[in-house]
């Protein structure tokens, strides 16, 4: 199973994909600390998280569910993703 | 003066309050004015990433803009230079016009009004590269929107949360002086303020590929040759990078938020005569100066300075300089006419935008300013030369084409319907 632990995307990760594919700058601690609130009030709009699953994609050579790119606040986005990874869809 | 009648129907009159400029002569208004002035040519290599070995060899570029300066990095890592030009000039215009959040009575009261023709053509061939390269999963989800016309104007509404009427010109080179008569009738029809503009990046290996067909485009090598009508050496246009972004307003709601009426968008007329046919551009030209002297209820011994389209090329120079005669009779012949963008080059939609901000200028400072690298002039035209010629403008007769075929004429007072300050 250390394989797939492997494939965990954290918030660190996010808060980076973040700031590289969208331009958006949100400290990690601050994403973990509100990771309920809407990705817009980072300042990231639709086509930013898109290119954050596209980027994702790209990484783990994989399609991620559609559901990801309509997630609407950090934590559901990484419990989607990471579920997703875990069984490998 | 019927035409001024219409122009004060409802009581409400487009006045400019503020310029945001980001020229070949440099960044913001003060440094563009000095150059201006001066009589300055920045025309220069072209040394843009890419572009250094094609046959276009001089241009204007505009050198030390730092975007980052005036905008979030999330505004930029989704949009091409054009855009980054419009979303700082647009800063730069609200400072000037101490246009800020206090001001915004609405989101509904501000719009927006960009022309453009050339495009996200950097972002555009970066994402097409990726594309055709490595594969779609390469190509960024920003390119749907970065490489569009629309761009700057969704971007700068977006920022600023601006959510008035909006809209983007495509009307070739005229059309920045077309978008000024949107914004203008916008005013007019209720929106209290319009922050209007262009700004073009046509400096990318794809953008210039596209204007490599253009038989107008100067093809010189020396950048005190390159661009200079009105001349026996006129040879074409050097192309241009960069514009300006003008806020109109209100002028009642200026007024009552303590700003100047700088200059006021009197009168404006736009007619077409198609692509390259420049003998015939003589009488659409001189059709939209009499429109827009027509509705600014402007006599044609009024308008005090002509800032020209100057496009370089003997046919259309002689076309222009005929329309002039046509629509303004003997007083062509007097008026002083000036191409300050000799010294720019031409930033195609945003070239007349970047004169009307100029000619703001002109008439606040009393200071015709030149026609850079022009000395001996073909037509019976009185083209200001070498230096600034000192004067105290009034009228404004602002003159922009197309190489598609459009031809736009628009007229500016100074300040508003008091009498301006000295």
């Amino acid at each position: 199973m250390t394989d797939q632990l492997a494939y965990q995307v954290t918030i660190e990760e996010l808060a980076a994909l973040m700031k590289r594919t969208a331009g958006v700058h949100v400290e990690p601690e601050t994403l973990r600390a509100q990771a309920d609130d809407g990705f817009d009030t980072f300042g990231l709009d639709s086509l930013g998280l898109l290119g954050i699953v596209a980027e994702l994609e790209k990484r783990y050579g994989l399609g991620l569910p559609e559901q990801a790119e309509r997630c609407k606040t950090p934590a559901d986005f990484l419990a989607l993703i990471n579920g997703a990874l875990k069984t490998g869809v | 003066m019927s035409g001024r009648q219409r122009t004060n129907e409802g009581g409400r009159r487009a006045v400019v309050t503020g310029l945001g400029v980001v020229s070949p002569h440099g960044v913001g208004v003060e440094a563009h004015w000095k150059a201006t002035a001066d009589g300055t040519s920045s025309l220069g290599p072209v040394t843009r990433e890419g572009c250094e070995a094609m046959p276009l060899r001089v241009a204007g570029e505009v050198r030390g803009f730092e975007a980052a300066e005036t905008v979030e990095e999330r505004y930029l890592v989704q949009t091409d230079r054009f855009t980054h030009f419009a979303l700082s000039a647009a800063q730069f215009a609200l400072d000037d016009a101490r246009f800020g959040r206090a001001d915004v009575e609405s989101p509904y009261s501000v719009g927006v009004v960009t022309a453009a023709g050339s495009g996200g053509g950097e972002f555009g061939q970066r994402e097409l590269q990726n594309l055709w390269g490595q594969g779609s999963r390469y190509v960024g989800p920003y390119q749907s929107i970065a490489w569009f016309y629309a761009a700057s104007t969704g971007q700068v509404s977006i920022r600023n949360d601006f959510k008035g009427p909006c809209g983007v010109v495509a009307a070739d080179e005229a059309g920045g002086l077309d978008a000024l008569a949107h914004a203008a009738l916008a005013v007019r029809g209720g929106t209290d303020t319009v922050v209007c503009g262009a700004t073009e990046a046509p400096l990318a290996p794809y953008s210039i590929v596209c204007q490599l067909g253009y038989p107008e485009l100067s093809r010189s090598a020396e950048p005190d040759r390159a661009y200079r009508p009105f001349t026996g050496a006129a040879c074409g246009f050097a192309p241009a990078e960069g514009g300006a972004v003008l806020i109109v307003e209100d002028e009642r709601a200026a007024l009552e938020r303590g700003a100047d009426a700088r200059a006021t968008v009197a009168g404006h007329a736009a007619t077409f005569t198609g692509a390259g046919r420049w003998a015939e551009s003589r009488e659409g030209l001189a059709r939209a100066i009499r429109g827009a002297l027509a509705e600014a209820g402007c006599r044609p011994e009024e308008v005090d300075v002509v800032f020209a389209d100057a496009l370089g090329v003997p046919e259309a120079d002689r076309a222009e300089a005929l329309a002039l005669a046509d629509a303004l009779g003997a007083h062509a012949a007097r008026v002083p006419v000036t191409a300050p963008k000799t010294g720019t080059g031409r930033a195609y939609c945003a070239a007349p935008v970047l004169d009307v901000a100029t000619a703001v200028l002109a008439m606040e400072h009393g200071l015709i300013p030149p026609t850079p690298n022009v000395f001996e002039v073909d037509h019976e035209l009185d083209l200001v030369t070498g230096r600034a010629r000192p004067a105290e403008p009034r009228t404004a007769l602002v003159l922009s084409r197309g190489l598609m075929g459009s031809n736009s004429a628009l007229v500016l007072r100074r300040g508003g319907s008091a009498p301006a300050a000295n």
